[in-house]
């Protein structure tokens, strides 16, 4: 399966969100990394198809997907990141009421429903109106209900919002292990869950595509501009306001250890470090996440 | 489709402010049914007199004497039982009000002191043949469900302002994206919104006429709405239609008016992004033909009197001449309401299937 954007393009008055944006999709996990506004949500809707690109298509194995219709949907699961549900409605009902919409039979319906609040840690609250839910318990129907239909598009926009780190690790199993032969796009503030979940990293910036591959080879790009420093941890701060500083650890002896992105060495104790996913997301978003 | 319907239909009846506005009409239809009951007044001018169930068995004793065709001879009689034997004091005695059938028989064969006018029965009803009996329970039902029906239209706006307009609170990301999202659940809210229009309106009809059953008993039904008493809607109606038939006709305009009422509430929930913007547009939209300033004599009567508020005060309706072949004029709302149904179905149904998440 191949999912491709060409020359995707969508405006809102005189902002571009997604500028001519061509991508190329086969079966694997990816990550969508980029600070806000960068345009993850709406790459991800037109993907989705419930926002009409200004110019640009999307093609599924050689065919539009505006043409596809009821076959494109039937492939795909989408959570997006504000997600209104019924609260009289159980989450067994909800997700009942999804299986209606994408075509499952009564049966499989009920079944697939049951494991799937299973696998999300609901199956005891599965009879619980949704409104009686907190936010992380919303945000793991939401889950659920995406993965419904085993569709081979799954688009998660801010999957990990509001789960607790148990549930963050539950999240990236349950992926890891529904991810094979299948499209999976997951768009993450989090950093280490897309390092972790991914295979590949999409970084967006402006509406456009800033860096795209694995992050073992995206991170090269930043190869030799890693550097820790050992501070004093009175002053760790103002060398931390000083550089771009992506990390910043205290020791038992009075030190703070600094972890900061440079072209050059940026004091003279300083050590080159590997570079990781992180470091290269703040070299490319930091000026966007001051703002 | 069968099981989206139901979540349609359990989606529409579980909202809070459906709930409560169904509580409303149905305590409104009992309250209403019972304080009418209660208000009654009769006096069979010699012994008995009194309000309530006392007023409906003195109706009903006098009706039976008189059950039947009117003829000239039943004029007579009722006019020498009905006479004023008090003093009137200059007042009309088409105002002298002592009970259901001498109010109706002075309306129509009484000069001003109380005594006969002169008239016959073809003088007034010209080759007309006037069935009379105890209408007067089925009158005031009558009167009620205007006031019912015109809540009703409402109710039923409230019930689907929020078919599609409500989803557009979040729900409409999963919705959309699902396969049958732009297709089988948009015809689904629809004939869900539909039923749901239609199976209320049916209670509330039900209601109104067990209750009716209840307080008056079926007799009077086949009697004809034009020996009415003067202060009843029906007045203007001018054919000789039973009070079975005025009823069938009420009915069959509610259901015109609710369907109307349904087209164009789904078009405005579908067009309006938030549920409270969509239901005051179709109250709006609903209620708006009582500013207009068109008398009876205006050109436009005729085609004010086609919108749904007009099926629900359905005397004006009624009033219009026949169309060719003795059909009322009113059953013109059966074809205006597919329209607004129709407009509905295909307008809503492609807006909320191009509907763009935001």
């Amino acid at each position: 399966m191949e999912l491709k954007t060409i020359e995707l393009t969508k405006k809102f008055g005189s902002k571009t969100a997604v500028n001519h944006l061509n991508i190329t999709l086969t079966n694997g996990v990816y990550g969508l990394l980029g600070a806000n506004g960068a345009g993850k949500t709406t790459f991800m809707r037109l993907l989705c198809n419930i926002q009409t690109p200004t110019s640009g298509k999307i093609v599924l194995n050689d065919k539009n997907i505006v043409g596809l219709n009821e076959k494109y949907r039937g492939l795909l699961g989408y959570l997006p990141q504000h997600f209104g549900y019924y609260p009289d409605f159980t989450a067994l009902d909800f997700l009942l009421y999804v299986s209606a919409l994408k075509g499952l039979n009564e049966k499989n319906a009920e079944k697939k429903s049951k494991e799937l609040l299973e696998a999300v840690g609901l199956s005891a609250e599965s009879k619980h109106k949704i409104k009686t839910f907190s936010g992380g318990m919303k945000q793991r129907l939401g889950i659920a209900q995406a993965m419904l239909g085993d569709p081979h598009i799954l688009i998660l926009d801010e999957p990990t919002a509001g789960l607790d780190p148990k549930e963050r690790v539950r999240f990236r199993n349950l992926i890891s292990a529904f991810a094979k032969n299948r499209i999976v796009i997951l768009s993450t503030h989090i950093v280490s869950d897309a390092e972790f979940i991914a295979e590949e990293i999409i970084m967006m910036k402006s509406g456009q595509i800033v860096h795209f591959g694995k992050p073992q080879e995206i991170t090269a790009e930043i190869d030799g501009q890693v550097w820790e420093c050992a501070v004093p941890s009175a002053y760790a701060e103002t060398y931390a306001a000083k550089f771009n500083t992506s990390n910043f650890r205290n020791t038992d002896k009075s030190e703070t250890i600094l972890r900061i992105i440079s072209e050059c060495p940026p004091m003279e104790n300083a050590v080159r470090v590997q570079p990781d996913l992180e470091d290269l997301y703040l070299f490319y978003f930091k000026g966007d996440i001051e703002e | 489709m069968k099981k989206l319907i139901q979540f349609e239909l359990r989606k529409i009846f579980s909202k809070r402010l459906t709930q409560a506005a169904l509580i409303a009409l149905f305590l409104l239809s009992v309250l209403l049914g019972f304080s009418a009951y209660q208000n009654m007044y009769a006096s069979d001018g010699k012994s008995r007199e009194g309000t309530g169930r006392v007023a409906v068995e003195i109706d009903k004793a006098i009706a039976g004497k008189y059950e039947g065709l009117l003829t000239d001879e039943k004029v007579q009689q009722m006019m020498i039982e009905f006479k004023p034997k008090q003093d009137l004091h200059g007042m009309n005695a088409a105002y002298l009000y002592q009970n259901a059938l001498q109010s109706a028989l002075f309306r129509n064969f009484s000069d001003l002191n109380g005594n006969w006018n002169g008239f016959g029965v073809s003088d007034v009803f010209e080759s007309e043949e006037i069935k009379i009996g105890y209408i007067y329970g089925w009158l005031q039902t009558s009167q009620n469900m205007v006031r019912i029906f015109v809540v009703l239209s409402l109710v039923v706006a409230i019930m689907i302002a929020p078919v599609f307009s409500g989803e557009y609170g979040g729900v409409d990301n999963i919705i959309l994206t699902s396969r049958y999202g732009k297709t089988k659940c948009a015809t689904a809210k629809i004939i869900g919104s539909i039923l749901a229009a239609l199976i209320v309106t049916t209670v509330v009809s039900i209601i109104n006429f067990v209750y009716a059953f209840i307080l008056y008993g079926g007799s009077g039904l086949d009697c004809s709405i034009l020996f009415a008493p003067a202060d009843f809607a029906t007045e203007y109606i001018p054919f000789n239609i039973t009070c079975g038939t005025l009823l069938n006709y009420q009915i069959l305009l509610a259901f015109t008016s609710v369907i109307s009422v349904t087209g164009i509430t789904l078009v405005l929930s579908a067009v309006c992004k938030n549920q409270t913007a969509a239901l005051v547009a179709s109250a709006a939209v609903y209620l708006f033909p009582v500013l207009l300033p068109v008398t009876e004599t205006s050109s436009l009567f005729k085609i004010i009197t086609l919108l749904p508020l007009y099926h629900v005060q359905f005397a004006s309706l009624m009033s219009v001449d026949q169309v060719s072949g003795k059909v009322l004029y009113a059953l013109l709302a059966v074809p205006v309401a597919l329209i607004f149904m129709v407009i509905g179905i295909l307008v809503s149904h492609r807006v909320f299937a191009k509907h763009q998440v935001l």
